[in-house]
């Protein structure tokens, strides 16, 4: 073996001694989510170390369904996230495509109001939003109060305008001569060629909502409205509740998401990293 | 089909102007190009009268109609892109087919006019495939076969050779000259390359930053420019251009002697030239532009010039000559490829040759 | 392109709509609640009602300390072991890189409520599993919850796992980028990998780590859920209390809309100044 072959061996053997520790250690925290949610609760609390699954899994969603309604938790939520995702890849990739292709009056002022917003924390807006939707217009414990707040995103809108403006001018040109409506054009022709885009946007919202906690937690706190993490943490914290179930119910929140991402890995790291590459 | 006509059209992007006011008629069924380096406004011209620019000023009428604040998609024009812009999510019959389907054409309608594109451009046995799996000639057949179901009044194609191989370039050419007699349409066609204007058009437009510069049929404007841009960016190799002198006058034109080259006087009888231009001064400096298939042999010609030969290109039945004169000018000189010397220098004869001021303006 | 101003309108409208009614007009509405006392109905304007009691309100300034040390210690920690997982998974010797990224990014799509739950249960005192590994190697166990140097680190722990792997990705993708060539530059130039991280990645990648740090620091400026959740409510005795938590109790349990949105407004101050300190800090040589 050459000198200069035997040393790439050795900084990869070195590599992986520094990353598989850091990788166990990082997955640790699931693995044991996993283990706790097969596990009785005296097991749970029990001096022995414990490391691998047990049977207990039916018996303990059993218990979580009793401490509260988490199936219908779990309904709430995956009706509001999918009906989040659809509303809101629309209304994002609709305002990213306007960004993208007009010139139009006031156009520099969005976007630095857009990018301005993703300075600005999230609490500023929180009571004002709370006082509105649940005084004003008298809808807490509603759908409408979980779906339509949270449908102002900034970061969505300007990965949508820069998918948008990365395609040629001329393939929308083109069809604007032969005579295709705007609203046409971009349901046609814009929004097929950015589908792996689109992807990614979808997932990363509805990830967002799935896993959104403050806002259902303020706005829905009534027993049947609650969302499925909402109805998780208010038994995080109860002296007479099985952790079993809160473990059960944990990994049903989690592992469909981690099988999503292990599925759509690309789009979803595509999503993510869409903040760095502009 | 129908006229096009320009009056004083301009363009300003904000404070910017790149149009500073072109006007032509283009009459009905003519084949028009327009030619000029990148940036002379070309494109932006075209993109004007098919509607997807603003027109800053002055009028743009299609068919007698002032088009001006008409959609591009309500013009009667089609058009061809560099890019070709095909659909790529799209097969080549939905390609040709969507304007179509969109904008609500009865559908019978539609099929035939797919059908006949698809027979005029001998494309009908790529119809399920995607663009992807096309070749860049037959990408651009259907790209053409776009705009033809359009059944348009004009044709305009946006320098849509350009991103061809040069032995298809030639083949699309003579395809698009063959596509104009059968369908007779107007068609205006942007191009950078003089020579597809050459073979292509009726007439010629030649632009420069936001000017024309001169329109004319393709052999007028090589043997009559109106100044030095002009010719030096028609005709293959370009126009040779020597610095002379105006020695004096000779009614009524005048004796012009090429700088470093006293022995080498041109006498060039001056009729044409505009009034406000004015016959020379003796004593003004003047350009020489002498084509390279106008030398000659020695003696043969109104003038003998020595000239130093660097490099000699051989391509078969003609030869260049790259050479440079006593005052250090290039010039290319085309010859038989018999006839080539094994000199480092020549005398070669002008026979024929264009005078033009210091600004560039034709003198005739 | 033609000047659209219609089309485009016709096409912002609905975000636009939304962005005004749930953003707009909270944001001017906060600052005005901001300034009038609210546990009095009707509501009154009274401009140092809240501000006031704010500056000297120790329970404001203990939030803010925590909120400052979890701030200081945990974004620095995090970004850079972002930053180390992100070149060691860039490296063209790494094999099985999909299983790598698994573990490292998978924390990305846990919920907060469920990871905070594990973490409760994997930090009990008698019965956590960390306990229990400490004991097994003979350390002394820790009371992750009733002590606030534990607690806190705890919470910067939670986060840090959490939170890296989202950065790795940002900053990965920043990495790959970077165009390989000016790699092959430099290592025919014969720079050493590390010297090419310092003196190429590191300055072509700033850009993507500000980015990180802004998004980072706001993030954390409005801490919550694990506070809330991990160390119920804030304890031990508001140990690890920070603005968010504040925040919440004072709006959401104590009803005390005025003094929330003042805190909510002093939060965003932070966040702004930090964000400009940042940038200013980090700002491109003319």
């Amino acid at each position: 073996m050459s000198s200069r072959s035997s040393a790439r061996l050795g900084r990869s053997i070195a590599l992986h001694l520094f990353l598989t520790p850091l990788a166990l250690i990082w997955l640790f925290p699931l693995w044991m989510m996993v283990v706790f949610s097969t596990m009785p609760d005296n097991g749970i609390f029990s001096p022995g170390i414990e490391l691998l699954p047990h049977g207990n899994f039916i018996d303990n969603f059993n218990n979580l369904q009793r401490d509260t309604n988490f199936v219908g938790a779990i309904g709430i939520s995956v009706s509001v996230a999918v009906t989040y995702t659809i509303l809101s890849v629309l209304l994002t990739s609709m305002a990213g495509w306007a960004l993208a292709r007009y010139q139009f009056f006031g156009k520099g002022a969005v976007v630095a109001i857009i990018l301005g917003t993703i300075t600005l924390p999230y609490a500023v807006v929180l009571i004002p939003q709370f006082i509105m939707v649940a005084r004003d217009f008298k809808l807490a414990n509603t759908w409408v109060a979980l779906i339509v707040p949270p449908l102002f995103n900034s970061l969505g809108v300007l990965f949508m305008r820069q998918s948008f403006s990365m395609m040629p001018d001329d393939l929308f040109d083109a069809a604007r001569v032969e005579g295709v409506k705007e609203w046409r054009i971009f349901l046609f022709v814009a929004l097929p060629l950015a589908r792996p885009m689109l992807a990614a946007l979808a997932i990363i919202l509805f990830l967002a909502s799935w896993n959104n906690y403050l806002w259902p937690l303020l706005i829905n706190s009534q027993p049947g409205s609650m969302t499925a993490p909402v109805a998780l943490g208010t038994l995080i914290g109860l002296t007479k509740v099985s952790w079993g179930g809160i473990m059960a119910g944990a990994v049903m929140l989690t592992v469909p998401m981690l099988v999503v991402f292990v599925l759509l890995q690309r789009h979803f790291i595509a999503g993510i990293a869409a903040g760095a590459v502009k | 089909m129908a006229t096009v006509t320009l009056t004083n059209v301009v363009k300003r992007f904000g404070v910017f102007e790149v149009v500073h006011g072109a006007s032509m008629d283009i009459k009905d069924g003519e084949f028009v190009v327009f030619v000029g380096p990148s940036g002379c406004g070309k494109s932006t011209l075209l993109r004007m009268i098919a509607g997807l620019e603003d027109i800053s000023g002055g009028e743009i009428a299609i068919g007698g109609k002032v088009v001006n604040d008409v959609e591009a998609a309500d013009r009667g024009i089609a058009m061809v892109f560099q890019s070709y812009a095909l659909y790529p999510h799209m097969s080549v019959e939905q390609n040709l087919s969507f304007g179509l389907r969109m904008t609500g054409n009865p559908k019978a309608d539609t099929e035939r006019r797919v059908k006949r594109a698809a027979e005029i451009l001998r494309i009908s046995e790529l119809m399920d495939r995607r663009p992807k799996k096309l070749s860049g000639g037959q990408r651009q057949r259907v790209a053409i076969g776009r705009a033809i179901v359009r059944e348009p009044q004009v044709f305009l194609f946006d320098e849509p050779l350009s991103n061809l191989d040069a032995e298809l370039r030639v083949q699309m050419r003579v395809e698009i000259s063959r596509l104009h007699k059968e369908l007779g349409t107007t068609m205006i066609y942007v191009t950078h390359d003089q020579t597809e204007a050459m073979t292509l058009a009726d007439r010629i437009v030649v632009m420069r930053a936001g000017h024309i510069e001169q329109i004319g049929q393709p052999l007028d404007l090589y043997d009559n420019p109106d100044n030095q841009f002009v010719a030096g960016f028609v005709g293959s190799p370009k126009m040779n251009f020597i610095k002379g002198r105006v020695v004096g006058h000779d009614a009524p034109g005048v004796v012009v002697e090429l700088a470093g080259q006293e022995k080498t006087r041109i006498t060039q009888p001056l009729t044409g030239t505009a009034p406000e231009i004015g016959s020379p001064k003796i004593g003004s400096k003047v350009i020489v532009g002498v084509r390279p298939e106008h030398f000659g042999n020695a003696g043969e010609g109104d003038a003998d010039l020595v000239v130093a030969i660097d490099v000699i290109e051989h391509l078969g039945g003609t030869s260049f000559l790259y050479a440079r004169t006593a005052n250090g000018d290039d010039v290319v000189i085309q010859r038989d490829a018999a006839k080539v010397p094994d000199t480092s220098e020549i005398t070669v004869s002008i026979r024929k040759s264009y005078l033009f001021d210091e600004k560039g303006l034709r003198l005739r | 392109m033609r000047n659209r101003n219609a089309t485009a309108y016709r096409f912002l409208t609905p975000y636009l709509l939304i962005f005004a009614i749930f953003w707009v007009w909270p944001i001017i509405s906060s600052f005005m609640i901001s300034f009038q006392a609210t546990r009095t109905v009707p509501w009154r304007f009274a401009p140092s009602f809240n501000w006031g009691r704010l500056i000297g309100d120790p329970a404001f300034f203990n939030a803010l300390k925590n909120t400052l040390l979890i701030l200081v210690i945990q974004v620095p920690v995090m970004i850079s072991l972002a930053l180390v997982m992100a070149v060691l998974l860039n490296s063209p010797l790494l094999k099985a890189r999909g299983l790598y990224r698994f573990a490292f990014f998978a924390p990305v799509v846990v919920g907060e409520v469920a990871y905070s739950a594990v973490f409760r249960l994997m930090f009990n005192l008698d019965f956590g599993i960390i306990n229990k590994l400490l004991n097994s190697v003979g350390l002394p166990k820790i009371d992750w919850f009733s002590n606030v140097t534990p607690a806190m680190a705890l919470i910067m722990i939670a986060v840090t796992w959490r939170w890296a792997g989202y950065n790795a990705i940002i900053l990965l993708a920043g990495m790959q980028s970077i165009p390989e060539d000016v790699y092959e530059a430099a290592t025919l130039d014969r720079v050493s990998k590390l010297k090419q991280f310092f003196y190429i990645t590191l300055p072509l990648l700033k850009p993507v780590i500000v980015f990180c740090l802004v998004l980072s620091i706001i993030g954390t400026m409005q801490l919550f859920t694990e506070p809330f959740l991990i160390t119920e409510r804030g304890g031990p005795g508001g140990g690890t209390e920070t603005l968010g938590l504040l925040l919440y109790r004072q709006g959401f349990r104590s009803l005390n809309f005025g003094y929330a949105s003042a805190v909510a407004y002093t939060m965003a101050g932070l966040a702004i100044a930090i964000t400009l300190a940042q940038l200013w800090l980090t700002r491109e040589p003319k």
